[in-house]
């Protein structure tokens, strides 16, 4: 522990990991002592959850605009290399620890209602106790590695409540696909990590990217750096879904509603933007362009797709996708702390939005299972005309759909705009290509406030789609208090007292930099005005659309490229998954018949030197013997042939012999 | 030539006769004529010869011995022809080659 | 009595119990071989807490720092006009072995415990059992080199048999391929041995010897010797010292193992009973690694430095090869035979780095390879005990049948994928640091091609447990199979139950490892930086 620290600093930096342990013991509790479907699981959680806000929000006033707090403690050595664990609390840190105890806590008030009578009640409540623990952990910790660590758990926490119903298949199939999806990215954020330490050879975020870090003392190769700036960034998009690693955020809505306003609108995928947050000294201004074209495409694309969608769900899925890319487009023109503006307010909408759906989908289940109907409980088409019967979920939805257009007056605006207005700036007089960044931004805040006023339309308002009778109602005060509280939150007065003037945010001025840049045009006005005053009339055609129905839009082509979210699931599914497993097919195949099979042609070779060596003793050696006793053999018959047994033959050789000899007497 | 040589010419021509007899007959009997004859070619061989013993007449005596003896082996061999043709049947000594390998 | 000494031949004392015991008492077995690793354990458990550390326990190239030494004269003859010959018992342990000592000790207590299921011949498998037992405490412990190959050869001989009687349908043929394999790297070690042996005198003797660690000091090299630093002999047109290096190595790529040297291991592991799998994929790989780090590396550290980047790259095709022919599979074990080829790349891939992190992290994914392996292995155990059966595609929804037995499961599938919080996420992170640390010998995309093999074990776990346990139950076998299979016992959960917390354990508190190996790996790194 750092001893030149005050005592009330340490006191804060106590009540911070306080605040991430909470969660935390919660879980263990629910999983280990509390009973399979008490409903004292929920209040535990919740309460722990309450200790963590009232907690986060003591070390946030400490904190916020304060020199930034650090301590950090010896976790193990390897060799002489020391690997640090600490805790960095600056205005990023403080900021999401608030955040993200804000959001949870509507949302487990919302899940003890929710999820009642589910009999794995307890199980959920430790799940969402661990994902709170980790992403706190994330938002806190002070080396590269732990992020990593958390990173990764968050993403497992992730995975456990996906796929939490886990006897339905589409539920198991959406969990497995986001968590390889997100290991994609976490190859690229390991990558760049180890890159990092290759080079400078310390984990710690505040040497790296602190306020009087290396990177900007120590000149680096521009290719090296660029390249890890990529292999990062690779992660925050799997993270916070963008093209190309996005599709697994549509279907990551297979798990309960609560889950996916909790993690996968407000936190989780923001800890993509966090990411880029923490590390933001290190890109070169070719990756800061990359991120912004990304982002940018990203919030085109999704925005194009939610078009079309009729799963309620899935609409704001794809809502939330071109949202996190509006916030990485404000990463990459530079406008820091829009980008984390924007992701505060979005946090308080989309949780919102979420949260109401659930409720509807919740009252199609019921009049669904009433009525005996084969319907699609969320699917919008047989929605209609549910506004006045849910008063509470109608307003708070209006309020939060005007914040995500940016109507005036909401938080939205104030960050949506500011995104928006930096875009122009940063585009000017940089030559015509980069000014389609912030004007496609632009159009796709109108698509976004087309495709939000269909389902709102769709949903709440004109005539009943379904011909049996329709009751529907609120839900309890357990439902409706955290609506109606993150709808309040939607308003601007929570994050600035001019709700036009994004730069007199709170949250803004804590992160701006000094400098401030100005325009060729006053584009204040002009984006506030255009977006404005453009919206009446589309929101005028989708009314039309929908309620009236007097236009359609339902034939065409791209109408069937948005419809099938522009193939790329197709894509991915048939040509790349198809391909590593074709791959594995591959390499199993030369693994059998090439690797295994000149082994086996070793072994072959052997046996047939061995037979070969048989049939070597048996003919030849052995043969060999076998002539030598055959000549012996015939010399022995032979020489037999002379007892003939006659005399006269006896006589006759007894006088040749005696003839033979004398001659060779006598003559020799 | 003298009578001498005219004497050893005959018994070698003896001989020789009597060898070509008891090598290719076939009979016993004939191969014991043959035998004789040889025995003869001796005899006359010792004859001959016994012109230069005047004094005892080695020669005579000695060719008598033999003309004895020679008639006792031919009743010894005739005594076994007899017995052979009572085992085999035949005295073609060819046919009698029960000692061959 | 040496502690060592005792460690490796207390199976042996058991083993001799058991053949004594008349055949009736068949039960018996198994708790004497339970009662055999538990006091293996617990004196393991001793050594460890018992080793000292710091700058002077440093052992690897220097004799006078290994700990719990016991060196006697076993072998010395007096072969005239060639010297003496000079064979020495020699034991004692470094940084390097005390981990896989304590690692293999719990590994075989598990298996032990494994063997519950083992249903014939019951003195004959439990013998063997102890022997193997010996032969792995011995591998780990000898610093002779002769000795050490008697171990390592007599580790053979065991297995030969337990997998070709005990083991599944084509077991002959598993057992004899795994045999003749792993000795056709062996006897070409003792070549080496023999060669260097000759070329090597003790300076306190004047004799040759087969003292590893007198190996490792090339001032004790005889000039004109075949492997001697000077003289440079050459060999089938290499140096010698580099003939001596591939050959040595080969042996215990065959062990570790490497692609493409490692076909014998999915046939053998997925033959094998489960207890011997267990052992196989727990120990036996280790050895391999150990053998190469130890000898390998400590006798020809320079060859060692102008091969590493051909190493580094075996490394990376075996994480990538391994992983891809895991995704292939429908057999479970089989799929969990290639994962550990795959997880044994990352051993290697550090060593080859010649770094501190990449060496550590190979050791420290040995040890948590050789708890994550027994523990996948022993899963995979449970359900063929019960319906004898090991298709992926026989079982969906095991999840609501068998719940207890699934978090099990995902506790061993996410631990050996890397999930942060246990032991594999630090071993391969350090390793993958090593390999990108080494930038002068490794070039970067070799530690990035490493690091895709996470994202692919991702890939077939996931797939695993998504087609197995989750979704509706349905079940090849019906209702039989619904009958037989029950939710874990409590001997098996009292072998999972310690295997997860020593993973996880390792995971929160990789100190457990590293405070032990820290010295002899920097003691490791330096002789080999210094040897170049």
């Amino acid at each position: 522990m750092n001893t030149t620290v005050p005592h009330t600093d340490i006191l804060t930096i106590q009540l911070a990991i306080a605040a991430v342990l909470l969660p935390f013991v919660a879980c263990l509790l629910n999983l280990f002592l509390v009973k399979g479907q008490s409903k004292v699981s929920g209040w535990l959680s919740t309460l722990a959850i309450l200790g963590s806000f009232v907690l986060s929000a003591l070390v946030f006033s400490k904190v916020w605009n304060q020199p930034a707090l650090h301590v950090q403690q010896l976790w193990f050595t390897v060799g002489t290399i020391p690997v640090n664990v600490g805790i960095w609390l600056n205005n990023l840190s403080v900021l999401m620890l608030l955040l993200v105890t804000a959001v949870a806590l509507p949302v487990h008030i919302y899940s003890i209602a929710y999820l009642k009578g589910d009999d794995k009640y307890t199980r959920y409540f430790a799940y969402l106790g661990f994902f709170c623990f980790a992403m706190l952990a994330l938002v806190i910790v002070d080396s590269l590695v732990l992020l990593y660590a958390f990173w990764e758990l968050v993403g497992f926490a992730s995975y456990l409540l996906i796929g939490f119903w886990f006897i339905r298949e589409k539920a198991v199939l959406a969990n497995k696909k986001a968590f390889i999806m997100n290991r994609i990215g976490d190859v690229g954020l390991l990558i760049g990590i180890l890159l990092i330490y290759s080079h400078y050879h310390t984990f710690d975020l505040i040497t790296l990217f602190g306020d009087h870090n290396i990177l900007s003392s120590i000149p680096a190769d521009k290719t090296w750096l660029t390249f890890t700036g990529i292999c990062l960034l690779m992660g925050a998009i799997a993270k916070s879904a963008q093209f190309p690693l996005h599709t697994w955020l549509p279907d990551a809505m297979e798990g309960p509603t609560s889950v996916s306003a909790l993690i996968h609108a407000a936190t989780m995928v923001a800890a993509g933007i966090f990411l880029l947050g923490r590390v933001y000294p290190l890109f070169t201004p070719d990756v800061l362009t990359i991120i912004a074209v990304v982002g940018c495409f990203t919030a085109f694309m999704a925005a194009t797709i939610a078009l079309t969608q009729n799963d309620l769900k899935r609409i704001l899925a794809y809502s939330t996708i071109s949202q996190l890319g509006f916030m990485m487009l404000a990463m990459g023109v530079g406008a820091y702390s829009s980008a984390l503006l924007h992701l505060a307010a979005h946090a308080f909408f989309k949780c919102l939005l979420f949260l109401s759906a659930g409720v509807i989908i919740h009252e199609m289940q019921h009049l669904k299972e009433k009525h005996n109907l084969d319907i699609d409980p969320q699917d919008i088409n047989n929605m209609g005309g549910l506004g006045k019967f849910m008063p509470v979920t109608f307003i708070t939805c209006i309020i939060a759909s005007l914040s995500l257009i940016g109507f005036p007056l909401t938080s939205g605006c104030l960050s949506k705009d500011g995104i928006m207005v930096q875009a122009f700036l940063w585009a000017d007089g940089k030559g015509w290509i980069y000014t389609l960044i912030p004007v496609t931004a632009v159009i796709t805040s109108l698509l976004t406030i087309f495709y939000i006023s269909r389902l709102l339309f769709k949903v709440f308002l004109g005539k009943p789609r379904i011909t049996q009778p329709v009751e529907a109602h609120d839900g309890s005060l357990l439902f409706k208090a955290p609506m109606v509280f993150l709808a309040l939150c939607s308003l601007f007065p929570l994050f600035s007292s001019n709700p036009f003037e994004y730069e007199q945010s709170w949250i803004y001025k804590g992160f701006a930099i000094a400098v401030h840049i100005v325009g060729s045009l006053d584009y204040h006005t002009i984006v506030l005005l255009s977006v404005n005053v453009l919206a009446i009339p589309i929101v005028f055609l989708t009314y039309r659309a929908y309620v009236k129905q007097k236009v359609s839009f339902k034939t065409g082509l791209l109408f069937k490229i948005s419809y099938n979210e522009w193939h790329i699931d197709w894509f991915y599914h048939r040509i790349i998954v198809k391909g590593v497993l074709y791959v594995g097919a591959i390499v199993l195949w030369l693994d059998k018949n090439i690797f295994d099979g000149i082994i086996h042609l070793f072994a072959n070779i052997g046996v047939i030197i061995g037979k070969l060596t048989a049939w070597t003793d048996k003919y030849i050696i052995d043969g060999l013997l076998a002539v030598l006793t055959s000549i012996i053999k015939q010399a022995g018959n032979f020489v037999r042939g002379f007892q003939t047994g006659r005399v006269q033959n006896y006589l006759l050789t007894m006088l040749l012999i005696i003839v033979v000899i004398y001659v060779l007497k006598t003559f020799i | 030539m003298s009578m001498l040589t005219y004497l050893l010419l005959i018994g070698a021509g003896l001989f020789c006769i009597g060898l070509y007899i008891v090598l290719v007959k076939r009979n016993a009997i004939q191969v014991l004529i043959g035998i004789e004859l040889i025995l003869n070619a001796a005899i006359l061989n010792l004859v001959a010869f016994g012109k230069y013993d005047k004094l005892y007449n080695g020669g005579q005596t000695f060719a008598l011995f033999a003309i004895v003896l020679a008639g006792a082996a031919s009743a010894v061999a005739l005594a076994i022809i007899l017995n052979v043709y009572k085992q085999y049947k035949t005295i073609d000594p060819n046919a009698v080659d029960q000692l061959k390998d | 009595m040496n502690i060592l000494s005792l460690l490796i031949f207390l199976p042996i004392l058991f083993g001799a119990l058991v053949i004594v015991l008349p055949e009736g008492l068949r039960y018996i077995y198994r708790y004497i071989t339970l009662l055999a690793t538990l006091l293996q354990l617990g004196l393991s458990v001793w050594l460890y807490i018992a080793f000292k550390n710091g700058v002077n326990y440093g052992g690897v190239a220097n004799e006078g720092q290994y700990q719990f030494v016991e060196k006697i004269h076993w072998i010395a003859l007096n072969l005239g006009s060639m010297g003496k010959m000079q064979i020495d018992y020699f034991v004692g342990v470094d940084g390097i072995s005390i981990m896989l000592l304590l690692m293999s000790s719990v590994v075989m207590v598990i298996a032990a415990l494994a063997s519950w299921e083992i249903n014939k011949n019951h003195k004959g498998y439990f013998a063997l059992f102890l022997l193997l037992d010996m032969a792995i405490t011995g591998v780990f412990c000898s610093l002779d080199f002769f000795l050490f190959y008697i171990f390592y050869e007599l580790m053979l001989l065991p297995l030969y048999f337990l997998i070709g009687i005990w083991g599944a349908a084509r077991r002959e043929y598993a057992a004899i391929k795994f045999f003749l394999f792993t000795l056709f790297g062996s006897v070409f070690m003792l070549l080496v041995m023999v060669g260097l042996y000759f070329s090597v005198k003790d300076p306190a003797t004047g004799a040759h010897t087969f003292n590893i660690i007198q190996m490792m000091n090339p001032a004790n090299y005889d000039k004109d010797s075949l492997f001697g630093f000077i003289g440079q002999h050459m060999l089938l047109g290499l140096p010698a010292r580099s003939v001596g290096f591939i050959v040595l190595f080969v042996a215990f790529a065959i062990k570790i193992p490497v692609v493409p040297l490692h076909t014998w291991l999915p046939d053998a592991h997925v033959e094998a009973p489960t207890p011997i799998s267990i052992i196989l994929a727990g120990v036996l790989l280790k050895v391999g690694g150990y053998g190469m780090i130890r000898i390998c590396f400590g006798i020809f550290p320079e060859v060692a430095t102008s091969y590493a980047f051909w190493i580094g790259l075996l490394g990376m095709i075996s994480i990538l090869y391994g992983a891809f022919n895991a995704l292939a599979q429908r057999d479970l074990k089989r799929m969990i035979a290639y994962s550990s080829v795959s997880h044994m790349g990352f051993v290697l891939l550090g060593i080859a780095s010649q770094t501190t992190e990449g060496v550590s992290g190979a050791m420290m994914q040995m040890i948590s390879h050789g708890f994550l392996s027994s523990m996948l292995f022993f899963l995979v155990g449970v359900i063929y005990y019960r319906v004898h059966d090991r298709d992926v595609y026989s079982f969906r929804g095991l999840g609501t049948l068998m719940p207890k037995y699934t978090v099990f499961i995902m506790i061993a599938f996410f631990a050996s994928l890397g999930l942060p919080g246990f032991s594999a996420f630090i071993a391969e992170a350090f390793s993958l640091i090593g390999a990108f640390n080494a930038g002068s010998i490794l070039p970067t995309w070799i530690a990035i091609g490493g690091s895709v093999g996470i994202l692919l074990s991702a890939g077939y776990f996931l797939w695993t447990l998504q087609r197995m346990f989750f979704g509706e139950t349905k079940l090849k076998g019906g209702e039989v199979w619904k009958l037989a299979l029950v939710d874990i016992s409590n001997r098996e959960m009292l072998v999972l139950v310690p295997l997860s917390l020593l993973t996880l354990a390792l995971g929160i508190m990789p100190s457990l490892v590293f405070v032990k190996i820290n010295d002899s790996v920097l003691a490791f790194v330096q002789f080999i930086h210094l040897n170049n």
